[in-house]
């Protein structure tokens, strides 16, 4: 057992103590969400160095911007989650990235990655696995697309070839059926 | 603003932007719409509230723990900002199962960068070699004048001694042929002799004959008794050496010079005779 225990604060405690400028803030954020934030990062970058070098540009864009963010526009996660995914997406389409991973193949990348990582299995999420697994493949496959690949939905329909109208439905639904098991 | 009726605000929630919304997929435009609504309509704020929920939820549950150096090389780059010496602990809360750690798959580098050294050093190697084969050749020309200019010096040694050789002997004697009719007036040659050492040299140097064309040549002659002894041949160049050994005779009442077909002829042509002398 470490002396040190992971910081976990309210989400009001959270953004009071970020908005004051407070050190603890900048931590306890840190242990609440950088597994989160990693998750959907390294789904979109794969490298592991750039995806670390992509979470650390997100914190600290995260404590640099922070005056922009306030309760009214949502919840703290889908603030953060946001940032994240646009500097992901910025890394990936950048000339310096596209060159460096001319040669990788994506498919091998996913494999790659379970193999390298630990998921964290959080005992409170336990069993969600299957209720996701009830989600019908294409409601899957587009959560996949727009959550975790970047894909603006527009891009995505382009992509299934489907129409712009049917995938919003899609996504909807989709959430949805999460909401259904979360509640 | 509009006002919306609850069956409006319920299409509204149901064309998906509310979704769209919260994965951040909306234009600027869209955005300020969906905030306005949702400090308007109660229904709209609940709706995202539950979108929000559930992404976090399922982001969560898609989780991916970072490295563990990577905590503290995060909160340090940001609190570099704070002016202090404080650091922030690379440890944290160690899980009280026992979980083996596996070791992380790393890509292996090394031998792509070994190759990339190896390419590089070859092309210096080569560069190196091609430098060295140049100054190779450049040292090589050199020996090679060097040894033909030393060559050149040899040559000219022995001709110097040659003639050394019959300027210091008592026993040489010099005659000047002198021109016959037949040559053009002043022409002359010096014939030095050495009856004990049976040998002949004429002085190239201050032979003053017409130059000879490539179909003849001059031909030096000694009479013994009036019978004449080839001597040999020789050109009367502007470039010849100094002094030229002919072949040899003991005896001599006389030496005389005449023009011949090139290479010699076994009797001396008289009507040719260029010039002559006589002891």
């Amino acid at each position: 057992m470490s002396k040190k225990r992971k910081i976990s604060l309210s989400e009001e405690e959270l953004v009071r103590a970020l908005q004051n400028r407070e050190k603890i803030a900048i931590e306890a954020l840190y242990d609440m969400y950088s597994s989160s934030l990693y998750g959907v990062i390294s789904r979109i970058v794969i490298d592991e160095a750039t995806a670390e070098d992509v979470l650390q540009e997100t914190f600290v864009k995260i404590w640099h911007s922070f005056s922009g963010y306030s309760t009214e526009k949502g919840r703290l996660f889908t603030w953060m989650v946001n940032i994240a995914r646009n500097l992901a997406i910025d890394k990936i389409r950048s000339k310096d990235f596209k060159n460096q991973n001319k040669n990788q193949e994506l498919e091998n990348n996913v494999t790659f990655i379970d193999e390298q990582r630990n998921t964290v299995y959080n005992p409170e999420l336990l069993g969600i696995k299957e209720l996701v697994a009830t989600l019908k493949p294409e409601q899957k496959l587009i959560l996949e697309l727009v959550y975790f690949k970047g894909y603006t939905h527009v891009e995505a329909a382009d992509e299934l070839g489907i129409p712009l109208g049917t995938i919003k439905t899609r996504l909807r639904m989709a959430i949805l059926e999460l909401r259904k098991h979360f509640n | 603003m509009k006002v919306w009726k609850v069956e409006d605000i319920s299409a509204y929630i149901e064309s998906g932007i509310l979704e769209l919304y919260v994965l951040g997929d909306v234009s600027p435009e869209e955005k300020l719409q969906v905030e306005a609504m949702a400090a308007k309509h109660p229904a709209i704020k609940a709706e995202l509230g539950e979108i929000e929920r559930s992404m976090e939820v399922y982001a969560e549950e898609n989780a991916i723990e970072p490295a563990e150096h990577l905590r503290s090389r995060v909160l340090n780059s940001i609190l570099t900002n704070f002016a202090d010496d404080r650091t922030f602990e690379t440890e944290r809360i160690e899980p009280k199962d026992k979980v083996i750690a596996l070791p992380a798959q790393r890509t292996n580098n090394f031998y792509k960068y070994a190759f990339a050294a190896c390419l590089a050093l070859l092309m210096a190697s080569i560069v190196v070699l091609i430098s060295m084969y140049n100054k190779l050749q450049d040292s090589n020309n050199t020996i090679a004048a060097l040894q033909s200019d030393k060559q050149h010096f040899a040559n000219t040694v022995s001709l110097k001694e040659g003639e050394l050789e019959v300027l210091q002997d008592a026993s040489f004697k010099f005659l000047k042929l002198q021109a016959t009719p037949k040559a053009p007036t002043g022409s002359h040659i010096t014939v030095a002799w050495s009856p004990s050492k049976k040998k002949v040299w004429i002085d190239m140097k201050s032979l003053k004959m017409p130059e000879n064309d490539k179909e003849h040549q001059y031909q030096l002659w000694a009479l013994v008794g009036g019978k004449p002894i080839d001597l040999g041949v020789f050109d009367a160049n502007a470039d010849t050496a100094d002094m030229k050994e002919m072949k040899s005779t003991a005896l001599a009442d006389a030496f005389a010079v005449t023009l011949e077909p090139k290479g010699g002829s076994p009797t001396p042509t008289m009507d040719e005779m260029m010039v002559v002398g006589k002891f």
